[in-house]
């Protein structure tokens, strides 16, 4: 419907922007001509198709994932997983993983969906290139340097913040155990539980000789 | 509204058979140089206008369109009443260089309109450009994959004959997405409707593209359009199977779909 619609060139538009900012993307794309890759997403009630071209359409899909597994082409790529499983599908190593766990079910050509990963992973943009291209040299290398200042004075106070508060709660207020603390203690309980298991182990002897 | 819509009326003397253009009852034979008239007039500002009229909403249902039509690389798309090739553009990447897209119109200078559109957006190689009546298309039997007509049907004279003709160029297998203004499914949204396009949309185009007449049978035609219900009958007369339709924004447009089998 409309709303799918409006959602699809929304992704549409700022996808075909992003890759525009990257002129070495272009080459990345040319390795995609022609190929589809299929998303279905959980919770979202539709799946978007990613055309590749000279550009990425972008089209929502409305059948269910079995109808287009059916009809997958030679250079078709189907995927099925969760919004939640998105993140972990960046390290590449964890697929299998995702795979058995039936998080993560992919059909059809796997150089698709690595190809087209790899397209956005590897996306370089300068971004004090596009603000001097509208504006000038001086006014876009004095915003990056204040932005990029400004973001490590941030991370760097964010880091201290976390330190200082894991502090205070372990040393001055201890209402948090300090990380030795907490693995002796599950050490202990893993011996406990070790000790039970042969003790049960025992018992079941004791009840039963003849086994 | 869905009673008098597409063929001609009865004729109250014995003169030439009439149909509507707009409110008016007018020859048969003149409805077709009428309506190229208006697009004559209105091509060199139509996208700006459908822009404006439907606050952009248009673009979503032809993407809608899109959507729904399945279309896949290698096939041979027709989109009839093409204009400005909106959907067309969108076709041509779809298919890639293995397919094919054929855009027609009646209308040459919407034609034209579309052709350099696309042209200057590096759309080359795999469109051609036809100048065809949809009553009787130009093209041989069973060739399409996909046939759409996006607000073309209703400027069509014997819309019937139109079904019939793209019936026999889609491929056996082949579906057909019309595109068209329809009914609006509540008595408010209708009223609202009405008002909008009797007393806005005219000013808007008089405007915009200095010609407030051809909004106003841009109004007039919707309403004496067939309704959803009516369309789908025409579909099946045509000898479509599985044909349905689906309102969009409250039955102001409604997208039929019917595949030949």
């Amino acid at each position: 419907m409309p709303t799918s619609a409006l959602v699809s060139a929304f992704i549409e538009s700022g996808i075909n922007k992003l890759l525009r900012l990257d002129e070495e993307s272009a080459a990345r794309l040319t390795s995609l001509k022609g190929a589809r890759l299929i998303v279905y997403l959980e919770p979202l009630p539709n799946a978007f198709m990613l055309v590749f071209s000279e550009r990425i359409d972008v089209l929502s899909v409305y059948e269910s994932f079995d109808e287009t597994v059916a009809n997958l082409s030679p250079l078709d790529c189907c995927i099925s997983t969760s919004i939640q499983t998105l993140p972990q599908l960046k390290e590449t190593n964890q697929l299998t993983r995702l795979i058995q766990q039936n998080k993560l079910n992919v059909e059809g050509e796997l150089a698709v969906a690595q190809k087209a990963s790899g397209l956005f992973q590897q996306l370089d943009i300068d971004i004090e290139e596009i603000i001097a291209s509208k504006t000038n040299d001086v006014f876009a290398y004095q915003s990056v340097k204040t932005v990029k200042t400004a973001h490590e004075k941030a991370s760097n106070r964010v880091a201290a913040l976390a330190r200082n508060l894991g502090n205070v709660m372990v040393e001055e207020k201890p209402v948090a155990a300090h990380r030795l603390a907490v693995m002796h203690f599950s050490d202990e309980v893993n011996a406990l539980r070790d000790d039970t298991a042969r003790l049960e182990a025992r018992l079941k002897q004791l009840e039963d000789p003849d086994n | 509204m869905s009673d008098n819509h597409n063929t001609s009326s009865p004729v109250e003397s014995s003169s030439a058979p009439t149909t509507h253009f707009g409110f008016k009852q007018v020859d048969k034979n003149q409805k077709a140089s009428m309506v190229a008239n208006v697009f004559d007039s209105v091509a060199a500002k139509y996208d700006v206008m459908n822009d404006l009229m439907s606050m952009g909403v248009h673009r979503l249902w032809k993407r809608y369109t899109i959507d729904c039509s399945g279309v896949r690389t290698g096939q041979k798309v027709l989109d009839i009443a093409g204009g400005t090739g909106d959907l067309t553009a969108k076709f041509s990447r779809l298919v890639g260089p293995t397919g094919r897209v054929t855009l027609a119109d009646i209308n040459l200078s919407m034609l034209e309109v579309g052709r350099d559109k696309l042209r200057d957006r590096g759309l080359v190689g795999n469109i051609d450009y036809v100048q065809a009546d949809a009553e009787a298309l130009p093209f041989p039997d069973n060739h399409f994959d996909v046939v759409t007509m996006a607000f073309g049907l209703r400027n069509v004279t014997e819309k019937q004959n139109a079904l019939n003709s793209i019936y026999r160029v889609l491929k056996p297998g082949g579906r057909l997405l019309v595109l068209e203004f329809s009914k609006p499914t509540s008595e408010q949204l209708s009223k609202l409707y009405d008002v909008y396009s009797f007393h806005i949309l005219p000013k808007m185009g008089q405007l915009v593209a200095n010609d407030a007449e051809s909004y106003q049978y841009l109004a007039e035609s919707i309403r004496m359009h067939p309704d959803q219900e009516t369309l789908k009958g025409m579909f099946e007369t045509a000898g479509f199977g599985q044909c349905d339709y689906q309102n969009l924004t409250g039955g102001i447009v409604a997208l039929h779909r019917g595949y030949k089998f």
